[in-house]
This record gives structure tokens, C-alpha cells and sequence, in this order.
């Protein structure tokens, strides 16, 4: 089968054999694909190797057969998201985040729509941390893990001023002292990612928590994104 | 293919070389056995003397059968300067290309938390402490330039700035000779987001 004109992002690439590159890409209509960009690394290459980079908005034509598609051709969609500095650091998290919890060959529009709109939202500067949480709510919903974030998991009304555990297979119950290892978390930050309203300082560290729980339940590990430590942030619990 | 488990094994293992699949392995197999049985054995024990005794260096990372490579031992070479490259390659390319006569280290990869590689594989601990000596006046940053390069020398600028140590990056844009009618896109882009003052 081939694929033509196909929007997508580099979300990683590495060397395959000895001139190529095996490239991780995450596509509009067929989610993520593995392409081999054969001979790409020559000197002289038929194929673009600048602009075979993450954070660069391509069209990519290819040949779909197994596992691996092979790469016919990729030119510029746009200008690449301009981000430098940490927002480097949050975009390798999203790529990261993507390449491992999305399958192989698993179409999922709806999260693709919003990695562009947080790759967007970084570029304009927009809060970081909040920018990545939303993104995860989206990525998570398109996933079919969305989270409860309007009930608890008896189906009764969040309350903003309460406190809640959050399981990640049934959702939010009032937090008791027993719930050590659940994250805790306001009704109001729920409420707050729910709505998409933008949560206060405290809310905002609780839900990176929530988030951060929640995707090791489904992903099954940790992100090596998380395991860096980082020297201007303080060591995170949970 | 033979009647031979050895062949069949030798073949194999040489696989490991890049870009050596089954049909170029199996040439080289033919090939040492039939014409140069005594450059195969030379080339077996270099194989498992460089193995065996080819490490790395305390200080730089870079590839050393001492301890201490001879750059880092050399008394000759400026150590106010430190040149930051991801592979033994790339600092050999600027021993060859350039007149630099600091100091290097090797950081053996760039930050990509895909390949599991993050600050404490890329030995950035001994880059700090190596900082911390204060020797060093000027770290380059001489990653590549592409996101997981920029990346890497974002973090480094990080750790030259808490050790209050300038920080300098390698120049890239428009190849010498090249015009800019045929130059990719991306490097392009790249030379105009970094343009200097005339
Ligand atoms: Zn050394």
C-alpha cells in the first residue's frame, strides 16, 4: 500500500544498518508508523536528511508493507516549531510519551490534532507545565483510558473543596488516610482539567502527579523523561 | 548453505559489523578462508586485544587502553578550554579540521530519552566536578545540530552557567561554498534563526 501527501511528525530517529535511518513517526490517518529512509545518511542523499528532525511539520510519502514502511519521500509542511531551551526538554517528554503509549499502525486523529496544538501551545510560550497536562488528558481520551473527571466512581457530583484518590481503572473516591500510595488531589484541580479552566499553582503540582500515576498504570514503567534528574527542579514525590 | 556449524557461526557473527548483511558476510566467511587465513588471525587477536584492553578515559570518556588518555595527560594542551562532543568521532573530525589545542570531553551520546539516554549516562556528574575544579575557562559545545544536539547543549549551558564558566557554541548554517538556491530547507532555516551581527 502506498501512502501519499501523509501529514506527521518525526517523533525519534535512529541509525539503521549502515546509511539509513529507522524513523519513528507519529501520522494523521495511520498513527504511529516505523519508516526506513533508505541511504538517507550518504553524502549525497535522494532524501532530505535537514529536515528529517522532530518539531518539524512534514508530509511523508511512503510504501506500507510489515512491520516497517519504506520512506519515498518527505518535504516541509510548515516552519518547524521554534522551541529552544527547556521547551526542548518538554517536547522530548510528548515525543517520548507518544512513542510509548501509542501501538504501532493505531490511528488516533484526535490525539494527533492536539500534539500539534502542544507543540503549538509551547512555541507561543504558553505555561508549560499546564500545556503538558492537557495534552495528556487528550492523548489519554483518544487512548480509551479517559479520566472521570466530573464523578467520582460512585457517580456522584465532584466536590471542589474535597480531596480524592484517584484509581486509574475506576476513578476518584474520598481520600482516607489508607490511600498512601494513591495520588491525591482536590476536586477543584479535577474539576479544573475537566473543564480545561486553568488551575492555580497547587492544583496544577497536584495534577502533574495525578497524570504522572495515571500513565505509569497504563504504560506499565516510567518514562525515562521522569528519570532525569533535573538541577533546577526540586525532586518530585509519587 | 554448508555443511559446516563453525562457517555458519562465523558468518553470523560477522553481522555485527554495520552494514554487513547475510550476502556480504558470507563473502568475507569464502574470502579469509580461502585466500588469507593469516590476516584472519591477525585481525582475531586486534579484535580481542582492542576488546580486552580499550576502555575509557577517567577523565574525558574519550576511547583509552590508560587510565588517562594522551590528550588529557599532555602537558601542551591548553586546559582553561574544553571542547564538549558527543563521539570519539566527532572529536577526532575537529582534531584533524581545526587548530583547537584545549581539552575534550566525550559525552558517548546525546540526550534522548527514547534511547535511554539522559544526564547521568552522558556523565555529566564528571563533567560537573570537572568544572568545579575551575580550570576551565570556556566550555564549547560542539553537539550536533539537531533537536536531541540543542537539547544537550541547552543542559550544558546549564551546568557551565552554575559553575559560572562561559559557555560557547559551534557556528552552523550555510556550508562554505554553498549557495543558497540549493541548500536544504532545514539547514537554511537553521542559518537564518542563528544569524550574526554584521
Ligand atoms: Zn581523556
Amino acid at each position: 500500500m502506498r501512502v501519499d501527501q501523509q501529514p506527521g511528525y518525526i517523533l525519534h530517529a535512529r541509525p539503521y544498518r549502515e546509511t539509513s535511518l529507522l524513523l519513528e513517526v507519529f501520522s494523521r490517518d495511520h498513527g504511529r508508523v516505523g519508516l526506513v529512509a533508505r541511504g538517507v545518511r550518504r553524502e549525497r542523499s535522494r532524501l532530505p536528511r535537514g529536515v528529517l528532525q522532530p518539531l518539524q511539520p512534514l508530509l511523508f510519502d511512503w510504501i506500507a508493507r510489515g512491520e516497517l514502511g519504506a520512506l519515498v519521500a518527505a518535504e516541509i509542511a510548515s516552519a518547524p516549531f521554534a522551541l529552544a531551551g527547556d521547551l526542548l526538554f518538554s517536547a522530548m517528554y510528548v515525543n517520548e510519551l507518544v512513542s510509548r503509549l501509542c501501538a504501532r499502525n493505531d490511528a488516533h486523529p484526535l490525539a494527533f490534532a492536539a500534539y500539534a496544538q502542544c507543540l503549538d501551545r509551547l512555541a507561543a510560550d504558553e505555561p508549560a507545565g499546564w500545556t503538558l497536562r492537557r495534552f495528556e488528558r487528550e492523548l489519554l481520551a483518544d487512548l480509551g483510558y479517559a479520566l472521570l473527571l466530573d464523578r467520582d466512581a460512585a457517580d456522584a457530583a465532584l466536590l471542589p473543596e474535597q480531596d480524592y484518590a484517584y484509581d486509574p481503572e475506576s476513578g476518584a473516591r474520598t481520600w482516607t488516610a489508607g490511600d498512601g500510595r494513591m495520588p491525591r488531589v482536590s476536586g477543584a484541580a479535577l474539576l479544573a482539567l475537566g473543564a480545561d479552566r486553568t488551575p492555580d499553582a497547587a492544583q496544577l503540582a497536584q495534577l502533574r502527579r495525578l497524570m504522572r500515576s495515571v500513565i505509569r498504570h497504563h504504560l506499565d514503567g516510567e518514562l525515562n523523561a521522569w528519570t532525569w534528574a533535573r538541577p533546577a527542579a526540586p525532586p518530585t514525590s509519587g | 548453505m554448508s555443511s559446516s556449524p563453525l562457517l555458519a557461526d562465523l558468518v553470523e557473527a560477522l553481522r555485527c559489523l554495520p552494514g554487513v548483511g547475510a550476502k556480504t558476510a558470507q563473502r568475507m566467511a569464502f574470502h579469509v578462508l580461502e585466500r588469507d587465513r593469516a590476516g584472519a588471525r591477525r585481525l582475531a587477536e586486534r579484535l580481542a586485544a582492542a576488546v580486552e584492553r580499550i576502555g575509557n578515559c577517567t577523565r574525558c570518556r574519550t576511547f583509552s587502553e590508560e587510565p588517562l588518555c594522551a590528550l588529557c595527560a599532555s602537558s601542551t594542551r591548553e586546559r582553561s578550554l574544553l571542547c564538549v562532543v558527543e563521539t570519539p568521532v566527532d572529536q577526532l573530525a575537529i582534531e584533524q579540521a581545526t587548530g583547537y589545542r584545549g581539552q575534550y570531553f566525550v559525552l558517548l551520546g546525546r540526550i534522548s530519552p527514547l534511547d535511554g539516554l539522559g544526564p547521568k549516562e552522558l556523565g555529566l556528574d564528571l563533567l560537573a566536578q570537572r568544572l568545579a575544579e575551575g580550570e576551565v575557562q570556556e566550555l564549547i559545545v560542539a553537539t550536533n545540530p539537531t533537536v536531541e544536539g540543542e537539547a544537550t547543549a541547552h543542559m550544558l549551558a546549564q551546568l557551565a552557567r552554575a559553575a559560572g564558566v562561559r559557555a560557547s557554541r559551534l557556528a552552523h548554517g550555510v556550508p562554505l561554498g554553498g549557495e543558497l538556491e540549493f541548500i536544504d530547507r532545514g539547514t537554511l532555516a537553521h542559518a537564518f534563526g542563528g544569524r550574526q551581527v554584521l
